[in-house]
């Protein structure tokens, strides 16, 4: 890595070699503005927004082509510049509809930005704008506006580069070149909508998000992905208490600047539906609601009375409510069979890129938190179909509903002494239990999960949950309590803090200095080194 | 003067290779494969002063040197045959008439950069011409110019004719590299350069079919000959197409140098039918009109053009005479250059077709004040920022045209309607 000594408008700036002056000018927090650069595409060097004037040079040039060399003087706001900006946008914008009312880009769309920033003239065209395809479908998530298309070709590059699904293409000659799909393909590949937010503009829009909120009104909440172990890192975004839609977060170390469409949407299955608001019981054969206090007290007395006790933790749970769980349940039970919901299954090459084979985002972790006996999951739920145990903690899976041995499953819970179920929703599992215990869902909770690579990653509330739920953690401490345990602790930061003591891959690691791109553990600290 | 590129057009069967051998055809290709080293070839055509025909005027010779030598990429030649510069037709006719002269010319300069591969790839429309390389090289490999263990110098040298698909773009040359490739014929962004990273990114070279028809020449009489005629920095011999108000159209190949009005005059025969010249593109369709005052002392070479504020281009000398529309010629060039203009960056796709408009705007006589400027400022603004040079194709003309006929421009825009009667 030799390092090359250039000036930025007069500021000088150590880089290195082979880097480009757009991502030297990115290193020193200088944004050159762009279109069609994007950092994981090859270089398009077709929207010319990023013309810089580089001393020595006769024409303008652009910064996203341009390699750094010693001595380079680099200008990115001298009066040419500024000019060149200005007439690039004004091209960019002759044949736009300007439909900014009824564009769901609106509010964060790079034309409205750059506009305001650098050009702010009135129109000069009054020869007729181009017209091409409206509300063009491209796939089952994505929608094309031909007339607000750039053409800066990011969409086509990602399906060429990144997915290498190759199903889009540029079509015809000069202003009348559009995106198109080949024909017979769609854009259904399983990371198809990112183009979304790699177009900088209206052109392409999610078919699921758009119409729905202004943009503006979206307030916005690093998080993780609760679709897979992979543990994408995403923006949860929502609207008057509703989640509206996940976006990427940008973590070189697991999903650079992508998810895939499945974890993108997955947020509806998981916070859809009516929600379970009050705990229930079973008596006479149906299932009444109760207060808390009485169903915890049920829970504990049966729960204790019911040998062999079985504890199932949905992947879903984070790594401070799968601490209390295995906690919980071993106080209940020594001798208790714990496991980790897990359920995997084949991918493609192109789901590969991002997801990974079992949907549980917090497998690894639960299991590390103790949520693990001998024999894995599989082995527990044989054990469990065989009449293997007396009583059953199930929290936040539908285990009826889960595979193809449905009925079987049924059956077993059927036939248990005691079933707990803890869920947002009344599920088919739920219907079964004599306790039903209402709590709240990825979206609603602070705490960490740890990826299938081991990178402790956290998750924030997004949403403020329903009354009458109560969060998973605090579920397990009062029953810690009736059990006996009195447990000082509450917050996700403080549990986090005990399970940092406890488990030996996870100490010294601290809740407050783990930043939104997550820490790998062994590194920073973390015991498993 | 001794004809160097048209020696062969007009004799009977020119186009055949016995014809072609007969007039010492392929002499030159032999005696380079079997007794100079390909570095020599590369020092010959440097000290000859050739200057590719294309429009540019580049060096061939360093050209040919930006090729790494130690690349363990294989190396492409690709002659570029896809004239389209409006008001060009010299190299059809050269393809037409004498496709030998080409494949050989190709055949050395592949030579001079060591390239097993090379490539005629022709312009789409001319299908006649394409029959007549296919032919050429067809009877080259029988005759064994190509192919295999050439004259058993052990060196092996394949020849690929291939026709293009219609698009003017593809006469530059990254954008007939990604055609060549199977891509759109979209220019690439420079760096890298195709000596480096070319065709598949391979060290390539394209050079024109003028360029290269002059080498076996250049072989058979010595660099110095050749350097000998031209000035001082344009050597050689230059073809120019003449077309427009001129008595004869036609070919015509000059030594560099030769007086611009003397041309146009005494060897094309002046403007016809007593009318007065009104202006003349030097080099084709993308280069600015000078107007007869500015010709008076220009010489047909690079240096005395560009003086003259045009580029000699292609030559390819379009005449026009006092009965013109200046203002019908200007769109007319403006909607080629929009019809043309690849989509690929933002001032030219944009720019290109918003001149068009206002330049038709102007020509129906619905021009507003203003609309002059506006293009000027239009051109100014594509005017170096694309990607590839099609951009400043279309900004030069239009400029020039608005500059040296505005009273004609404002004429059709006070009076609203054509001034010329068209």
């Amino acid at each position: 890595m030799d390092p090359v000594k250039i000036t930025i408008d007069g500021r000088e700036v150590v880089t290195t070699k082979g880097k480009t002056v757009i991502q030297a000018a990115a290193e020193v927090g200088v944004t050159i503005p762009h279109y069609c650069y994007h950092p994981k595409l090859s270089i398009a060097g077709n929207c010319r927004m990023c013309l810089v004037e580089i001393e020595k040079m006769p024409k303008l040039q652009i910064a996203c082509n341009t390699q750094v060399a010693e001595g380079m003087s680099v200008l990115t706001e001298s009066p040419k510049v500024l000019a060149a900006r200005k007439a690039v946008l004004e091209f960019l914008l002759i044949n736009h509809p300007v439909d900014c009312p009824i564009c769901d880009q609106a509010g964060e769309c790079m034309l409205q930005d750059y506009y305001m920033e650098h050009d702010r003239q009135a129109s000069r065209f009054e020869v007729g704008k181009m017209h091409d395809r409206k509300k063009t479908i491209f796939g089952p998530n994505v929608i094309f506006d031909g007339e607000r298309c750039i053409k800066c070709t990011r969409c086509v590059r990602f399906c060429q580069e990144i997915t290498a699904t190759h199903e889009l293409t540029v079509i015809n000659r000069g202003d009348h070149s559009t995106i198109s799909l080949f024909e017979d393909a769609m854009l259904d590949n399983p990371l198809s909508a990112n183009v979304v937010d790699i177009c900088p503009v209206g052109a392409l829009t999610d078919r699921d998000f758009r119409f729905k909120v202004r943009v503006w009104y979206l307030e916005k909440t690093p998080s993780i992905c609760p679709g897979c172990s992979t543990g994408c890192n995403i923006s949860v975004e929502t609207y008057q208490n509703q989640i509206a839609r996940f976006k990427p977060r940008v973590n070189e170390a697991v999903n650079s600047h992508w998810i895939c469409d499945e974890g993108r949407y997955c947020f509806h299955t998981l916070a859809a539906g009516e929600r379970l608001t009050t705990p229930m019981i079973r008596q006479e054969g149906g299932l009444i609601p109760t207060t808390w206090e009485d169903a915890f007290a049920a829970v504990y007395k049966r729960l204790t009375a019911a040998k062999p006790l079985a504890g199932i933790l949905s992947g879903r749970n984070t790594n401070e409510e799968a601490f209390l769980f295995a906690k919980l349940v071993k106080k209940l039970s020594a001798d208790a069979a714990l496991e980790v919901f897990y359920q995997e299954r084949e991918l493609t090459e192109t789901q590969k890129i991002l997801i990974s084979p079992d949907r549980s985002p917090n497998f690894r972790g639960a299991r590390e938190m103790g949520v693990s006996s001998n024999g894995g999951f599989a082995a527990l739920m044989q054990k469990l179909t065989a009449g293997g145990f007396s009583g059953l903690y199930v929290v936040g899976e539908d285990l009826c509903g889960a595979n193809g041995a449905g009925e079987q499953i049924r059956t077993a819970l059927q036939k248990l002494s005691f079933l707990v179920v803890q869920d947002t929703r009344m599920t088919e599992t739920a219907k079964l239990a004599h306790v039903v215990l209402p709590v709240t869902h990825f979206g609603e909770k602070d705490g960490t999960y740890t990826n299938r690579k081991g990178r402790v990653q956290k998750l924030h509330a997004a949403v403020i949950p329903p009354d009458g739920t109560l969060p998973d953690s605090e579920v397990f401490i009062r029953l810690l309590a009736a059990a006996g345990e009195n447990v000082e602790y509450s917050t996700s930061a403080d549990i986090f803090a005990v399970l940092a003591r406890e488990i030996a891959a996870y100490q010294s690691l601290d809740y407050d200095s783990i930043s939104d791109v997550g820490i790998e553990l062994g590194r920073g600290g973390g015991g498993a080194s | 003067m001794e004809k160097l590129l048209l020696r062969n057009i007009g004799v009977p069967d020119s186009h055949t290779l016995s014809t072609y051998q007969s007039r010492g055809g392929y002499g030159s290709w032999r005696r380079v494969v079997e007794s100079i080293k390909s570095e020599q070839v590369i020092e010959e055509v440097k000290a000859s002063g050739l200057r590719g025909r294309g429009g540019a005027g580049f060096p061939t010779g360093m050209k040919w040197s930006f090729v790494p030598k130690d690349s363990p990429k294989p190396k492409y030649l690709v002659c570029n045959a896809d004239e389209s510069e409006p008001g060009t037709f010299k190299d059809r006719l050269l393809i037409e008439q004498d496709p030998h002269a080409i494949v050989e010319g190709t055949l050395i300069a592949a030579y001079a950069i060591q390239s097993h591969t090379g490539f005629i790839y022709v312009r789409g429309e001319l299908v006649f011409g394409t029959q007549r390389l296919e032919r050429a090289v067809e009877e080259a490999y029988q005759a064994g110019f190509i192919g295999k263990n050439l004259f058993g110098s052990g060196y092996d040298l394949d020849l690929i004719v291939h026709r293009g698909a219609g698009a003017y773009i593809c006469g530059e040359e990254t954008a007939l590299l990604s055609s060549l490739e199977g891509g759109r014929g979209w220019p690439k962004v420079k760096p890298p350069f195709p000596a480096t990273h070319g065709l598949f990114g391979c060290p390539t070279v394209v050079n024109n079919v003028e360029t290269l028809a002059v080498l076996p020449w250049i072989f058979e009489r010595g660099a110095s000959a050749y350097s000998a005629m031209g000035t001082e920095k344009s050597k050689g011999t230059k073809l120019f197409s003449v077309s427009g108000h001129i008595a004869r159209p036609g070919v015509y190949e000059v030594e560099m140098g030769y007086p611009f009005n003397k041309f146009l005059e005494e060897d094309c025969g002046g403007v016809p039918n007593g009318k007065k010249l009104k202006g003349v593109i030097p080099g084709g369709g993308s280069m600015p009109v000078l107007k007869p005052e500015e010709i008076e002392n220009v010489k047909l070479d690079y240096e005395s053009v560009q003086a003259a504020g045009s580029l000699l281009g292609s030559g390819g000398v379009i005449v026009m005479d006092e009965t013109t529309c200046m203002v019908r010629a200007a769109w007319n060039i403006a909607r080629f250059y929009a019809h043309e203009s690849c989509g690929q960056c933002s001032p030219c796709r944009e720019g290109c077709h918003w001149m068009e408009k206002i330049f038709y705007r102007v020509e129906r006589g619905e021009g507003q004040k203003g609309d002059l400027d506006l293009i000027l400022n239009i051109s100014g603004n594509i005017m170096g920022n694309t990607i590839c040079p099609f951009g400043d194709a279309a900004a030069m003309p239009a400029a020039a045209f608005i500059r040296k006929y505005r009273e004609e421009f404002e004429e059709h825009i006070v009076q609203k309607r054509c001034t010329m009667g068209c």
